[in-house]
């Protein structure tokens, strides 16, 4: 059964490091930027953030997520460049459309931003696994119930998706048309989204009858399957990461940037 | 009026969350297999509200963001989480009010949650895209409004109206359809109002 989430073990430092410590790094990379409010602060973060996707061997992961997001940076110049309101001295012009430099300068600076925000999640995204922070969340006294929401997710989506696969299969054999012009493409969603949903709708009754004997609902205290060894590094890092965030805030109000 | 948001945390509701949760993965993957220019992606938001109430609703919308947004990289949905959550309350609070009873009353509750959408997205599109949705259509009309010289604001308000109404009505016609087929014996798993009778 495939797994949506992105996350491979792959043994190295930033598997190991605390979800928190990683949390924290996400919250730093995107504020410094909009606090400090310069580009190259952008390029500075982006920078660090693929650095450290090297260094966990998760680079090549990364790739298609930012692919993901290139066409909304596409678009997005094309619209700011060609008709941002501020537009008034012209960059360079292809054909008969005309760049100005002011809204090519905001399109790279919402362009910039959303790279650094992809970058840095996913060094979060790639080197943690939901269950680890679910857990970690659990023990600092997030409650269970929602502990269980979230992990049941991940098992019951894999479980969806087969069911997703022998529906799809099931319709086109008796001749449902899944491809033409959009008219046939609108009529085949219902007939194969509804036997799916209402399956699951009707296994969730089952799962809940399951889950009640054997003592959801039950106030004791939880115990846990595993325990994390503590990283040294944890501290250190999210002490510097804070001093960053605090020194860029100084750097601000002081006017140095 | 306290009871709209009534809300029974039961085994079965915390069961209802990650199947609705499900259910919006699958209408998205099936709005891009079938390469349809709408999300679809709030079908089990929907179902939640619906059978859950606001609450339910609202909790099924931001759970479904943030799970998606820290597990998939896709961290663009983590922003759209408000609008999640706004639509799940939206819907819940119409649904608790009797407005997925009929046909028509359902395309009303449709109109209200995609407005709902509307409202809370358009302001964050502005904050982090300039304005953009990342939807074919709904851009390309953002561009003609911007050509034109309209505001950012109204152009991005008419971006997001253009692709989230219609998004909603289609979304609650197939929530209406499955409400209707559901066992009663499922949904009166979440009927707030329900006593139970003991024989002794």
């Amino acid at each position: 059964m495939k797994s949506i989430s992105l996350y491979k073990d792959k043994g190295t430092w930033l598997n190991l490091m605390h979800p928190y410590t990683k949390l924290l790094y996400i919250v730093a990379a995107i504020s410094i930027p909009l606090i400090g409010g310069k580009l190259w602060l952008f390029g500075v973060l982006i920078a660090a953030s693929l650095v450290l996707l090297a260094s966990g061997k998760v680079l090549r992961s990364a790739v298609p997520l930012v692919a993901f997001s290139a066409t909304l940076i596409i678009v997005i110049f094309l619209i700011q460049g060609l008709f941002n309101h501020a537009n008034a001295e012209a960059l360079f012009s292809v054909g008969p459309l005309t760049f100005y430099k002011e809204g090519v300068l905001f399109a790279c600076r919402l362009g910039l931003n959303i790279l650094n925000m992809l970058l840095s999640f996913a060094v979060f995204v790639l080197t943690t696994s939901p269950q680890e922070l679910v857990d970690e969340m659990e023990k600092n006294g997030f409650s269970p119930k929602f502990g269980y929401i979230i992990n049941s997710v991940f098992q019951i989506l894999p479980q969806m998706m087969m069911t997703k696969d022998t529906i799809t299969d099931a319709q086109r054999s008796r001749g449902l048309e899944t491809e033409g012009s959009l008219g046939v493409r609108m009529k085949a969603f219902i007939p194969l989204i509804s036997p799916v949903v209402m399956s699951s709708l009707v296994n969730t009754r089952e799962r809940a009858i399951a889950l009640e004997v054997r003592g959801f609902g039950r106030k004791n205290k939880k115990t846990w399957l595993e325990d994390r060894p503590k990283h040294k590094g944890d501290r250190v890092i999210g002490v510097i990461l804070v001093l960053l965030v605090v020194l860029t805030i100084a750097g601000r109000v002081l006017g140095w940037l | 009026m306290a009871k709209i948001f009534k809300t029974k945390l039961t085994a079965a509701t915390i069961v209802l969350i990650p199947a609705c949760i499900g259910i919006n993965y699958l209408g998205k993957l099936f709005a891009s297999l079938l390469k349809l220019p709408l999300w679809l992606d709030s079908i089990g938001t929907c179902i939640g509200a619906c059978l859950g109430g606001p609450i339910i609703g609202g909790l099924c919308g931001a759970v479904n963001n943030i799970v998606f947004g820290l597990t998939t990289g896709d961290n663009i949905t983590l922003i759209y989480a408000l609008t999640s959550l706004g639509i799940g309350i939206a819907v819940g609070i119409m649904a608790r009010c009797g407005f997925m009873k009929s046909f028509p009353k359902a395309m009303l509750t449709a109109v209200v949650g995609g407005t709902a959408a509307v409202c809370i997205s358009t302001p964050l599109n502005i904050m982090f895209w300039g304005g953009t949705t990342g939807n074919v259509w709904g851009d390309a009309l953002f561009a003609i409004t911007q050509a034109k010289g309209m505001s950012v604001g109204m152009g991005s308000f008419l971006d997001e109206l253009v692709v989230d109404v219609p998004d909603k009505l289609l979304t609650l016609i197939i929530v209406y359809l499955i409400l209707k087929g559901l066992p009663q014996k499922l949904t009166s798993l979440y009927d707030v109002n329900a006593e139970i009778e003991r024989l002794d």
